[in-house]
C-alpha cells in the first residue's frame, strides 16, 4: 500500500501516542485501585478513550489510505490534528508521571 | 488548592507515597532522612516528593541548610477536610 509520506509520519505520531498513553493508563489503574475517586475513574476513562482514538486513527492510515492521498490538504490537516494530539499528551505524561 | 491536591495526590505516579507524606508529617515535622526510613522510600526520591510538596505550599521547610525539617503550611491545613475524603479509600 503506497502511503503519503504525511500520512506515513501521522500514523507514527498515533503509533507514539499510543505508547505514551499506555504508561498513564497504567498509573490511572493502579491509583484508581488505590483511592477509587471520581477524579481518578474521570482519567482513567479518557486515557482508554484516546487510546482507541489512536487504535482507529492507525487501522485508518493502513486501511484507506487511499481516501488521504486524493488531496494533500487533507494529509496536511490530519497531520496537525496528531502532532496536537502528541504535545497534549506528552504534557500530561510530564506532569503525571514526575 | 483543592484541585491541586487532588492531581498531586491521587491522578500522578507518586501520588500515593506524597499521601503517606502528609499522614507522616501530620504527627510532627521530619526531615527527609527521617521520612525516607520511616515509609521505606529512597531519600532521593523523598526529596522529589518535597519539592513537588513545596512547589504547590503544601509542605514548607525550615532555614536550616543540614537535615531540614519539613512542616505542613497552614494553607494545607485549611484543606485538610479535602486530605481525609481523598485518603479515606487508603489503608482500609
Amino acid at each position: 500500500m503506497a502511503m503519503g509520506t504525511l500520512i506515513t509520519v501521522a500514523a507514527v505520531l498515533a503509533g507514539l501516542n499510543t505508547l505514551l498513553l499506555l504508561p498513564l493508563v497504567g498509573v490511572w489503574i493502579r491509583n484508581y485501585t488505590t483511592f477509587g475517586t471520581g477524579l481518578v475513574g474521570g482519567l482513567l476513562l479518557f486515557a482508554v478513550a484516546m487510546l482507541a482514538e489512536n487504535a482507529v486513527a492507525i487501522y485508518f492510515f493502513f486501511s484507506m489510505a487511499s481516501f488521504y492521498s486524493g488531496d494533500p490538504g487533507v494529509q496536511q490537516a490530519v497531520l496537525v490534528l496528531r502532532g496536537l494530539q502528541f504535545v497534549a499528551i506528552a504534557a500530561l505524561s510530564y506532569t503525571t508521571l514526575r | 488548592m483543592e484541585k491541586a491536591l487532588w492531581y498531586l495526590l491521587t491522578a500522578t505516579r507518586g501520588g500515593a507515597n506524597r499521601a503517606r507524606i502528609i499522614n507522616a508529617l501530620t504527627e510532627r515535622p521530619k526531615n527527609a532522612n527521617e521520612l525516607a526510613d520511616e515509609l521505606d522510600v529512597g531519600y532521593k526520591t523523598i526529596r522529589h516528593h518535597m519539592e513537588q510538596l513545596e512547589d504547590h505550599d503544601v509542605v514548607e521547610s525550615g532555614e536550616e541548610s543540614y537535615a531540614k525539617l519539613y512542616f505542613l503550611t497552614d494553607r494545607f491545613d485549611a484543606y485538610r477536610d479535602t486530605f481525609e475524603d481523598i485518603t479515606e479509600q487508603i489503608d482500609t
